[in-house]
C-alpha cells in the first residue's frame, strides 16, 4: 500500500514491456510542457548537468546511482539524450521508465 | 434472592486467526511487489568500463525524423518492417545482430523508445547516433 504510491507516475510514458531491477535513486522527470525535475527540485536544460551531478554527490549509494529517465510522451529526444550524455559524462548508469505496452 | 453468577470471559487470545491474516497479507504483499517492477529499458552507455565495444552495424541506419517516421538506409518503413529487418539480421549474425539509431533531435521519445524496445525484444544490439 505504501510502495505502490510511491511508484505511481502521473505523466503518460513510451510504452515497453522491458523491465529492471535497477534502483530508481535519482529520478529526472522531464515533461511535454518543458519542466525538469532532479529528484523532485526543479530544473532546467541549462543546469541540468550541474543539478545531476549535486544529486549524485547526496546520494549515499554512489556506486550504483542510477539516473531514471521520466519523460513524458512528446518530450523531444534531444532532452532525453541529454540527460543520458550527463550520466555518461558522471560514469553512472542510466535507465528510461517506460509503461507497459497497452497491446 | 438468588444472584446469578456471571459466566467469566476468557482473557486468552486466539492466535490461529491472526496467523491467518498474516500470511494472506504477506502473500498479498509478495505477489504485489512483482506487480510493482518499474518498467525502464536499460541503457549501456559508453564511458563505463563494463560497456562493451560498439558493434559494426554502419549497414543498417534506422533514422527517425521529427515527425516519427521511419527510414531504413533512407527507405521509408514501418516499425514492423524494422522488426522484419530486426529478424533477418538474427537469421544472418545471431550474436552480433545490430543497427545504427539515428533519431532526429526533435523526434519524440516514444518513437525512439519503441525501435530500443523492439531491439531489446529480438535480442538486437542497438546503437544509437548524436541526435541530428
Amino acid at each position: 500500500m505504501l510502495t505502490s504510491n510511491m511508484v505511481q507516475i502521473s505523466i503518460p510514458l513510451p510504452e515497453s514491456d522491458s523491465t529492471t531491477v535497477a534502483p530508481t535513486n535519482l529520478p529526472v522527470m522531464m515533461t511535454i510542457d518543458g519542466n525538469i525535475s532532479v529528484v523532485g527540485k526543479s530544473s532546467s536544460l541549462a543546469n541540468l548537468e550541474k543539478d545531476i551531478a549535486f544529486a549524485v554527490r547526496e546520494t549515499d549509494n554512489k556506486e550504483n546511482a542510477t539516473v531514471t529517465i521520466i519523460s513524458e510522451v512528446g518530450v523531444p529526444w534531444s532532452s532525453v539524450h541529454k540527460a543520458m550524455a550527463i550520466a555518461s559524462g558522471l560514469k553512472i548508469k542510466a535507465i528510461i521508465a517506460t509503461q507497459p505496452s497497452k497491446k | 434472592m438468588a444472584v446469578k453468577k456471571r459466566s467469566k470471559v476468557s482473557a486468552e487470545f486466539n492466535m490461529s486467526s491472526l496467523t491467518d491474516i498474516i500470511f494472506l497479507l504477506l502473500i498479498f504483499f509478495m505477489l504485489t511487489s512483482s506487480i510493482v517492477t518499474p518498467n525502464a529499458l536499460n541503457l549501456q552507455l559508453p564511458g563505463k568500463k563494463t560497456s562493451p565495444p560498439p558493434p559494426k552495424a554502419k549497414n543498417k541506419i534506422v533514422s527517425i525524423d521529427e515527425s516519427g517516421a521511419y527510414t531504413l538506409n533512407g527507405a521509408p518503413i514501418s516499425l514492423d518492417g524494422v522488426k522484419r529487418q530486426m529478424e533477418s539480421l538474427k537469421r544472418v549474425d545471431k550474436d552480433k545482430a545490430a543497427i545504427v539509431v539515428s533519431p532526429s533531435a526533435k523526434a519524440s521519445n516514444e518513437t525512439v523508445v519503441a525501435i530500443l524496445d523492439l531491439a531489446y525484444k529480438m535480442e538486437v544490439r542497438a546503437v544509437l547516433t548524436e541526435p541530428k
